[in-house]
C-alpha cells in the first residue's frame, strides 16, 4: 500500500514528484539524527524507523570516514542487491542538511534514480522555507500526563 | 533536536544510552523492549560484534501515549562503551535530545565511569553543545551485585555527579529502576521542549 507521511509540508509535493518519476519503492527523507520528516511509497518495502536510523548511521560513518581521508564528504552511495537497490544521499537545504533514502526494484535503474534525485534537491531547496516552525504549547504540568502514559506503558 | 508534527501531533525525541562497556545500557533497552506491549515499540534494531557487543549502536523506537495532545514517540539508542568505538560513539550523539549515562556499580570499574563521563562531555563539545545544556540522568547500575564489589549510590553520585543530575540506582537485568530512569530522561527532555517553545512564545 502507497502511504504519505510528513511532518512538514513543504517536502510533500518534491517528494511525491521524485517517487513517481523515479519509480522507486519507496523514498524517506530525514534528519542527521534519523528523524523521519517525510516518506512516501510502499511502506511494506521496509521498516521505516529501522530504515531512518541505519540510512542516518551510514551516513553520518562514511562522512567520518571522508574527513579521515582528507574530503568534506562522499557523494551519494548505492548498494545493489538480488531484488532491491538502495541509493542514500545527503542535500543541503535552507532548513538544514537532509538525508534521503530511496529503496527502488527492477522496474527502475540507479540512473533513473540518480538523474530525478538530482531534480528532486533542486524541488526541495525552492520549496523549504527559510522561517523555523513554531514551537510546541506543552503546558507546564505536562508530568501527569507522561507519568500516566509512561504507567500505561510499562502495565504497572 | 526534537522533532513536532503539528499536523498529525507528534512529538518525536532521541535519548542516547551513554556509559563504559558493560555498564548495562543495551540490557536497558532490551528489558524495555520485553516489557512494553508489541503496539507502542518498533523493531529493536542492534548492530553487534559476533561477542554481542554493541558494534555501532542498538535503537528501539517507542511510543509513549499521548501528552497534552501530541502522539509522544522516542528513539532510544545506545552507543558502543569499549573506547576503542569513540567515532562511532561520536556519531550516535548527534542530534540527542537527552542522555542517559548508565554507570557500572562496581568498585574497580570507577575508573571506566569517569573516562566515559569525560568522552561524553569532549563528544557533546565537539557537536557543538554545552553539557549543561543537555538533558541528562545517571543511572547507577548492578546495585544487586554483593556489597562489597560495588561502590554506594551515595559514593557514586558524588565521584561522578558533577552537574547534579537526577541520579537512580538499578538492576537493569531484572528491571529494577529500568522504568524510574526511562521516566527521569523522559521529564527532562519534555520539560526542555516546553521551555524553549515558552521562550520561544515570548520572543
Amino acid at each position: 500500500m502507497t502511504t504519505t507521511t510528513v511532518v512538514e509540508a513543504w517536502t510533500e509535493q518534491p517528494l511525491v514528484r521524485f517517487v513517481g518519476q523515479s519509480s522507486a519503492r519507496i523514498v524517506v527523507v530525514m534528519t542527521p539524527a534519523g528523524q523521519v520528516l517525510a516518506q512516501h511509497g510502499f511502506t511494506r518495502a521496509v521498516d521505516l524507523m529501522s530504515a531512518a536510523a541505519l540510512g542516518a548511521a551510514i551516513m553520518a560513518s562514511s562522512g567520518a570516514l571522508a574527513q579521515q581521508v582528507g574530503e568534506s564528504t562522499f557523494g551519494a552511495l548505492y548498494h545493489a542487491g538480488q531484488r532491491h537497490g538502495i541509493h542514500l544521499a545527503a542535500c543541503n537545504t535552507p532548513r538544514g542538511r537532509l538525508i534521503v533514502l530511496t529503496v527502488f526494484g527492477r522496474e527502475t535503474s540507479i540512473g533513473l534514480v540518480q538523474v530525478f534525485f538530482e531534480e528532486f534537491v533542486i524541488a526541495l531547496r525552492q520549496a523549504a522555507p527559510v522561517e523555523e516552525p513554531r514551537g510546541p504549547v506543552l503546558p507546564a504540568d505536562f508530568e501527569n500526563e507522561l507519568n500516566s502514559s509512561l504507567a500505561t506503558l510499562f502495565r504497572r | 533536536m526534537s522533532l513536532v508534527n503539528f499536523t498529525t501531533r507528534e512529538i518525536t525525541c532521541k535519548i542516547v544510552y551513554y556509559g563504559p562497556g558493560r555498564s548495562g545500557k543495551t540490557t536497558n533497552l532490551q528489558y524495555i523492549y520485553g516489557q512494553v506491549p508489541d503496539d507502542r515499540r518498533g523493531r529493536m534494531v542492534s548492530l553487534a560484534t559476533q561477542t554481542d557487543r554493541t558494534l555501532f549502536f542498538d535503537f528501539l523506537p517507542l511510543e509513549l501515549g499521548s501528552i497534552s495532545g501530541f502522539t509522544t514517540k522516542f528513539q532510544l539508542y545506545t552507543v558502543p562503551g569499549q573506547v576503542y568505538y569513540n567515532a562511532t560513539r561520536k556519531l550516535v550523539l548527534q542530534g540527542a535530545d537527552g542522555v542517559v549515562f548508565v554507570a557500572d556499580s562496581q568498585i574497580r570499574q570507577l575508573d571506566e565511569n569517569l573516562e566515559s563521563l569525560q568522552n561524553l562531555h569532549q563528544n557533546v563539545l565537539e557537536h557543538g553543545i554545552d553539557i549543561r545544556t543537555l538533558p541528562m540522568v545517571m543511572q547507577f547500575n548492578k546495585q544487586d551485585l554483593p556489597r562489597e564489589l560495588i561502590l554506594a549510590p551515595q559514593e557514586l553520585d558524588d565521584a561522578l555527579n558533577f552537574r547534579g543530575a537526577q541520579t537512580l540506582s538499578a538492576d537493569a537485568l531484572h528491571g529494577q529502576g529500568v522504568f524510574e530512569t526511562l521516566k527521569a530522561i523522559s521529564a527532562e527532555v519534555l520539560r526542555k521542549l516546553s521551555e524553549s517553545s515558552a521562550t520561544a512564545r515570548r520572543g
